[in-house]
């Protein structure tokens, strides 16, 4: 038994990671023509739409090699899928370590799944660069090796509650969301801000996903004549909500929504100006998805992607690969990762021209997008807002 | 009665059992971080599906209140490891009381003479409450953002280590394992399959049925529980989202691609379907079809599942739980 | 605001009743609980889109088209896939019928799985303001045509000799045979039914909603809660069971909490399995042993 017992002990430590970070872990997935970069996203499951924030990551990578690549490497993505779900997810992250030994990783579309690797890809060590998912905790407390390349939910939340507050006389605000972690992750830093200035949410409403009837829910909000509704729903329920609120005459009362929708999509469902005339969402670009501004980063998708449907996920994850491009140029042809990660926490206001909030990482702070755009209907038109009736 | 084993064939039965768990212990040697991931998550998927089978094989209860076993025991050791500072090791056999405690709870719809589809839809509709409660009880869940496990060394070795979980998980399910099979083999086991077949003419016998069929319960309620709390452990991340209808799914394929009501049956159901969407990672999104066409087809082809195959080729395999070609 | 959440819950229950109904028909005949049928919800939701969007046909034609594809899947699922296991136990046909939806979701997922498709509405009407009632074209869209569907399917039933015969099915499926039935055809005929009415269901929450692949999980669960209120087995107890757990639906949502809608259908089977257990108007439920 006892020999068992040291047998154990010894398989143990010897299987324990290898903890000396040498020169051979420093170059790990790198070679003199390529640096892998493990790409993690629900690529199956009933959160796949999400995968099209990747999407666009990946042409951004397929434009830099055709150009040449950096200092001569072309960017490789090994995909992986984590089905939206922790377990599949934390699989996905240690087959990319450990396995198939990639130089970092970029993505991740859901909060939870990435929640969950924190851990292990802290203790591992490899640079990574979330791309999509939003929840504050995944980079606060700050972890040296991860970059949040995204407004976080925080800086989404505050922006949301900002722009209600930026309206005139704002006294009265009313929340609507789904219960799940996506919605929370809006809802409850907005929250914070609102309380900040003074406004308590006069009214807590949930409308959980596959719902088709919003009628109990804007029933209650009739009764309680909110000035401004911060709608943390998805895209679906979004639009019965939207619907049902003009159905029971409020469609005069603004509804702010999160980076999950976006204006374009949201009239089409409805297939009614009347009804989203008054809809406002968090908007993370300089211009509306289908502006002169975006329209070269739409051309790059198709060129790679030509079946790709663009959405407002399409462009989410464009902003931090540039990033990434400019600190691997500027980390030098003799690239390591802790080169890497000492370049990504020199990059400062960067402007990707695509986001509409710069990025800057420093050493104490790796949430790199501090703020967000808002759009809205003016005149007609879809518009990109600073703040109420004031355009970006 | 042909196929039973002999007195030989049940000490290389003895020998076989204990045979794999002591290869197993040298596998740590092969595999990467990655690999034992996928190995410590099929030994979870061993009890998740045992359990399982006990209720729907072995009782013949369409009770699908397995995850919600499952769920209970991964809060249960959570919360007490996170909120009250318990070392993570005790919860697993705690995870497992509140498992059972579950399962007492599923047994009170069957014994209030609830059953077939009746039981299977309260049983549906408990899981999914049970899910609502997590989502909504969050000083106590961490609602929607889940619970962390904190961060806890055993051996001097953090918890978060594979090959140290593995070990730990290799000796719960061997245990539970075991332990099922000595309980399937004796006077409660035969009764347990006696009220499957006919509970009258059980009571008649003066079994005492309702006592029966709560301890089956209880008892599949604590092996899943105690997978429960290895699951919290594996993740290191409890979130309420694990516990829904694919899970449920999931396990329903192993126990029938294993066999039903066959404690090989559940072992070999669970290690395969843990590992074949592994290699299906290639093609996301498959993973329904596969599903629904490999059930479609066991149950048309081998109603029995991988174990009866096994017993075809030995007696050695042979478990008396069920009449061959009933 | 009562009135006003008795017609919403009205035209969800409408919907619900009809997912009841047709989980009823196939049990009442083939003792098949279909735990599969969300997803012929889900398929039927799909098919009247691929038809209307996708080959342009008006959305009518397009919903009978629809029901008569479904009507043959129903009929073939019977044939393929549930005759070889119908002499096993009951978890064989549960199993065979989650794994059928599994497939249907699948290919659903396959196909669709990235997108979330919407669905141009297919009743577009101003509404009707009724003082502080506003009645909306959906509603009575979806009313509408659930009762016209449901005075022709009693009506049938009753009037008719096809009807007479099911009923005799009904009572006795042995019986039936002894008098010569062919009760096989009657099990192909349910399970088409049965398909049909489901993604009937599905073709009329499709322009009030959106399309995915997980739409017809909830849809399940609700006809079961319908089924259970309204006494299992029982078809007009079905209907009831879906018109009031919609109107339940938005009592509890609006009076208690909105939290509380997602699982009315949860706590109605466990209140009603417990305490009334044969339901509003369906035998017994429970075994006595």
């Amino acid at each position: 038994m006892r020999r068992i017992a040291s047998l154990l002990a010894a398989l143990a430590v010897s299987a324990a990671p290898a903890l000396a970070q040498d020169a051979a872990w420093e170059t790990e997935g790198l070679t003199d023509d390529a640096i892998t970069i493990g790409v993690m996203g629900p690529f199956s499951g009933n959160a796949a739409s999400y995968s099209k924030a990747l999407i666009g990551m990946m042409a951004y990578y397929d434009k830099i090699n055709d150009e040449g690549g950096v200092h001569g490497r072309k960017l490789v993505a090994v995909q992986e899928d984590t089905a939206c779900d922790s377990a599949k997810g934390l699989a996905a992250a240690k087959k990319l370590i450990s396995q198939d030994k990639v130089f970092m990783l970029q993505g991740n579309s859901c909060s939870g799944v990435a929640l969950a690797l924190r851990p292990t890809i802290e203790e591992s060590g490899v640079p990574w660069i979330v791309a999509h998912a939003v929840s504050d905790s995944i980079s606060d407390p700050l972890a040296k090796n991860i970059f949040h390349g995204v407004p976080t939910g925080g800086a989404n939340g505050r922006a949301m509650a900002a722009f209600v507050l930026s309206k005139p006389d704002t006294k009265n605000v009313a929340i609507i969301e789904h219960s799940n972690d996506w919605a929370h992750s809006y809802s409850n830093p907005a929250r914070a801000y609102l309380e900040e200035h003074g406004v308590t949410p006069s009214l807590e409403l949930t409308m959980e996903r596959g719902q088709t009837d919003a009628t109990a829910q804007v029933l209650k909000l009739r009764q309680e004549k909110p000035d401004f509704i911060i709608a943390a729903l998805y895209e679906a329920e979004t639009a019965i909500f939207l619907r049902d609120l003009k159905k029971y005459g409020m469609g005069d009362i603004p509804v702010m929504g999160t980076a999950g929708t976006d204006l374009e999509n949201t009239l089409k469902r409805t297939g009614d100006f009347d009804t989203v005339k008054n809809y406002y969402v968090i908007h993370s670009y300089v211009d509306n998805l289908d502006g002169p501004k975006m329209a070269p980063w739409g051309e790059m998708i198709h060129k790679y992607y030509p079946d790709e449907e663009l959405s407002t996920f399409s462009f989410v994850s464009i902003g931090s690969a540039e990033a990434l491009v400019a600190a691997l140029e500027a980390a030098g042809p003799d690239l390591t990762r802790s080169k890497l990660m000492a370049a990504l926490e020199e990059v400062r206001d960067f402007d990707t021209g695509i986001l509409s909030d710069p990025i800057t990482w420093t050493p104490e702070d790796h949430q790199g997008v501090k703020g967000s755009a808002v759009a809205g209907f003016v005149d007609g038109s879809p518009t990109v807002l600073k703040a109420w009736g004031q355009s970006y | 009665m042909s196929n039973m084993p002999t007195p030989r064939q049940q000490s290389l039965r003895t020998v076989l059992f204990w045979a794999v768990p002591a290869a197993l212990l040298f596998l740590p040697l092969a595999t990467n971080a990655y690999t034992q991931f996928i190995v410590n998550g099929m030994l979870i998927s061993v009890l998740v599906t045992l359990g399982f089978s006990l209720v729907i094989g072995n009782l013949g209860q369409l009770a699908f209140a397995n995850t919600a076993f499952f769920g209970i025991g991964a809060y249960a050791s959570a919360i007490l490891s996170a909120k009250l500072g318990i070392p993570w090791i005790l919860t697993v056999p705690l995870a497992g009381a509140f498992g059972a405690l579950g399962g007492f709870l599923a047994s009170v719809a069957a014994l209030r003479g609830i059953r077939s589809y009746y039981l299977a839809i309260i049983t549906l509709a408990f899981g999914e409450l049970m899910r609502w409660a997590y989502l909504h009880a969050k000083p106590l869940t961490g609602g929607t953002d889940g619970m962390p496990m904190p961060r806890e060394t055993m051996f001097g070795i953090s918890l978060s280590d594979d090959t140290l979980k593995f070990y730990i998980f290799l000796a719960v399910t061997v245990l539970l394992v075991k332990g099922t099979l000595n309980l399937m083999r004796s006077r409660f086991g035969r009764a347990v399959m006696a009220v499957r077949e006919n509970e009258i003419a059980t009571a008649s016998l003066a079994i005492p049925t309702a006592r029966v069929i709560l301890a089956t319960f209880a008892w599949s309620g604590l092996v899943v529980g105690c997978a429960g709390a290895l699951f919290a452990r594996h993740v290191g991340h409890v979130f309420p989202e694990s516990f829904g209808m694919l899970q449920l799914i999931a396990s329903f394929a192993m126990v029938l691609v294993g066999g039903l009501g066959s404690v090989l049956g559940a072992v070999l159901g669970a290690v395969l379907l843990t590992a074949l969407p592994e290699y299906l990672r290639a093609f996301p999104g498959m993973e329904e079809l596969f599903f629904g066409l490999i059930v479609a087809a066991v149950l048309v082809a081998m109603p029995r599942g991988l174990a009866s195959l096994l017993r075809r080729l030995s007696p050695v395999f042979t478990e008396r739980y069920y009449r061959e070609g009933a | 605001m009562l009135m006003q959440l008795t017609l919403g819950g009205l035209s969800q229950g409408m919907i619900y009743a009809l997912v009841a109904l047709s989980l009823t028909v196939v049990y009442r005949s083939t003792t098949v609980v279909n735990f599969g049928h969300g997803d012929f919800v889900m398929a039927g939701a799909f098919l009247s889109y691929v038809l209307v969007v996708l080959a342009g046909i008006a959305f009518l034609p397009a919903a009978a088209l629809a029901m008569i594809a479904m009507f043959a899947l129903g009929v073939l699922f019977n044939r393929g896939l549930i005759r070889p296991v119908k002499g096993g136990p009951h978890i064989g046909l549960a199993l065979m019928c989650i794994a059928a939806g599994y497939l249907l979701r699948g290919i659903a997922r396959m196909v669709w799985g990235r997108e979330v498709l919407p669905m141009p509405p297919a009743f577009d009407m101003e509404p009707i303001f009724i003082g502080n009632l506003v009645i909306t074209g959906d509603a009575v869209f979806i009313i509408g045509t659930v009762l016209v569907l449901l005075l022709v399917f009693f009506g049938l039933l009753a009037l008719t000799d096809l009807g007479k015969m099911v009923q005799a099915v009904y009572q006795s499926p042995r019986g039936a045979r002894l008098i010569g039935l062919n009760v096989e055809r009657f099990d192909d005929f349910a399970w088409g039914v049965g398909a049909a009415l489901g993604a009937l269901g599905g073709i009329l929450v499709a322009p009030v909603s959106l399309l995915h692949p997980d739409l017809g999980a909830s849809f399940l669960i609700k006809g079961f809660a319908a089924m259970t209120l309204g006494g299992f087995g029982s078809l007009g107890g079905a209907v009831l069971g879906g018109v009031l757990l919609g109107i339940a639906e938005q009592y509890a949502g609006a009076y208690i909490d909105s939290a509380l809608i997602e699982i009315t259908a949860y706590l109605v089977i466990v209140l009603v399995l417990f305490i009334r257990p044969q339901g509003l108007f369906g035998r017994k439920a429970v075994v006595k042993v």
